[in-house]
C-alpha cells in the first residue's frame, strides 16, 4: 500500500533534482494535467477501497482525463474563453468528493477494527 | 491482481510526482532570459565604456589635485585650496560662467496670437523635460530667463505662474542659455535640439521655440539665492 507513495516521492525527487522546466506557454496545460492526474489517482484509491477497482478504467481514465483537460485548455486558448476553468472546477469538485469518500471509508474501517478488537477482548 | 494494480498505481503516481515537480520548477523559477540582441548589448557596452572613461578622467583630475597639494608649500597650499573652493563655487553655480553654448528663445507664436489664441505661461512640465534633455546631452550650466539652474532649483507652477527658483518667469519672451564643455558639444546639443520634437511640443502650447546656432561665448549669471544645508553642519575645528 505504501508503494504508490514511494512512487510519488521518487517522481518528485527526480523532477526536483533534474531541474526540468517546460516553456512558460505550456505551464497552464501542465497544471491542468497535474490536476487531472491527481483526480484520477484519488479516484483509483477510492475505487480500490470500495472494491470496484478496474485496471482498464483506471489506466484509460488517467490518460483520457489528462488528454481531455489539455484539449479543453487548448480549445479555450484558441476560442478566447477560459475553458480550462471548467476543467479545474470539475476536477476540483471530484477531488474533494473522492477524498471525502476515502476519508469516510477509512474511518469506517478503523471503527470496524476497533469494534472487532473489543469483541475479541471481551 | 491486487499486486498488479498497486504496481500500476505506483507507476502512475511516479508520473504525477514528476509532473508536479516539473510544474513546481517552472512556476518557481521563471527563467529571465537575456533577450537583447548584439546591437543592444554593444550599445550598453559603449555606454558603460563612456562612464568608464569619464570616471578615469575624473580620477586623473583628482590625482593631479592631490599632487598639487602635496608639492606646494604651505603658502601655496592656501592658494590651491582657494582654487578648489573657486572650482566648487563654479560647480555649485555661485559664479558667473562664460563658455561655448547654445541660446534658446521661447516666445508666443505670433500667427496664433493674431488669430485670437491666448498667451499661456510656459508649462513647467515641458520646461523640466527640456532641462532634463539638455543635461542628458551634455549641457553643463543652464540659465532660464535670468535664473541660474542649480542643484536645488525647482521649476514649478505657483498660483498659475511658472517659476524658476521661486521667481516667476516671463510669459512672452524667455531666453534659455546653455553652456557646454566644448564647442563640439554645443554643436551636438544644437543639432539634437533641432532634430527633437521640442519645437512641436512648444507649438502645441502656442509657443515658438527658437534654437540659435552654437556660439563660442555665452555668459551665464550666478545663482542669487542661498543654499540651505539641512544635513551638513559646520565643523567646530579641532
Amino acid at each position: 500500500m505504501w508503494l504508490p507513495f514511494l512512487g510519488l516521492l521518487l517522481g518528485l525527487a527526480l523532477g526536483l533534482l533534474t531541474d526540468i522546466q517546460i516553456p512558460h506557454a505550456y505551464e497552464n496545460y501542465l497544471s491542468i494535467a497535474v490536476l487531472a492526474a491527481l483526480d484520477t489517482i484519488f479516484g483509483g484509491i477510492r475505487a480500490n477501497l470500495q472494491q470496484v477497482y478496474d485496471d482498464k478504467v483506471f489506466i484509460s481514465g488517467f490518460f483520457f482525463n489528462i488528454a481531455l483537460a489539455i484539449g479543453l485548455a487548448f480549445l479555450g486558448v484558441h476560442l478566447g474563453v477560459d475553458l480550462y476553468l471548467a476543467a479545474v472546477f470539475a476536477f476540483g469538485v471530484r477531488l474533494f468528493q473522492n477524498i471525502a469518500i476515502i476519508r469516510r471509508i477509512l474511518i469506517q474501517k478503523w471503527e470496524d477494527r476497533h469494534v472487532k478488537k473489543k469483541e475479541t477482548t471481551v | 491482481m491486487k499486486r498488479k494494480a498497486i504496481t500500476r498505481l505506483t507507476i502512475i503516481s511516479f508520473i504525477v510526482g514528476l509532473m508536479i515537480a516539473i510544474q513546481y520548477n517552472t512556476v518557481k523559477k521563471p527563467d529571465s532570459r537575456d533577450t537583447r540582441d548584439i546591437w543592444e548589448i554593444r550599445q550598453e557596452l559603449s555606454e558603460e565604456k563612456k562612464k568608464h572613461s569619464q570616471l578615469l578622467s575624473e580620477i586623473e583630475k583628482l590625482k593631479k589635485l592631490v599632487i598639487e597639494y602635496e608639492e606646494s608649500g604651505k603658502e601655496e597650499q592656501a592658494k590651491v585650496l582657494e582654487n578648489t573652493v573657486h572650482q566648487l563655487r563654479e560647480q555649485a553655480g555661485l559664479t558667473k560662467v562664460t563658455g561655448p553654448g547654445v541660446m534658446l528663445n521661447i516666445r508666443p507664436a505670433e500667427e496664433l496670437i493674431l488669430s485670437g489664441y491666448e498667451v499661456e505661461p510656459i508649462s513647467p512640465n515641458l520646461l523640466i523635460r527640456l532641462v532634463n534633455e539638455i543635461y542628458r546631452f551634455n549641457g553643463v550650466y543652464i540659465e532660464i530667463d535670468g535664473q541660474r539652474v542649480v542643484f536645488t532649483t525647482a521649476i514649478r507652477d505657483i498660483n498659475g505662474k511658472t517659476t524658476v527658483n521661486g521667481i516667476p518667469i516671463s510669459n512672452s519672451n524667455v531666453d534659455i542659455k546653455i553652456i557646454t564643455e566644448s564647442m563640439e558639444d554645443a554643436k551636438k546639443l544644437y543639432s539634437y535640439l533641432f532634430a527633437s520634437t521640442f519645437q512641436d511640443d512648444f507649438y502645441l502650447d502656442n509657443l515658438n521655440l527658437v534654437i540659435h546656432p552654437a556660439e563660442e561665448e555665452i555668459t551665464i549669471s550666478e545663482f542669487h539665492g542661498e543654499f540651505t544645508n539641512t544635513y551638513i553642519r559646520k565643523s567646530e575645528g579641532e
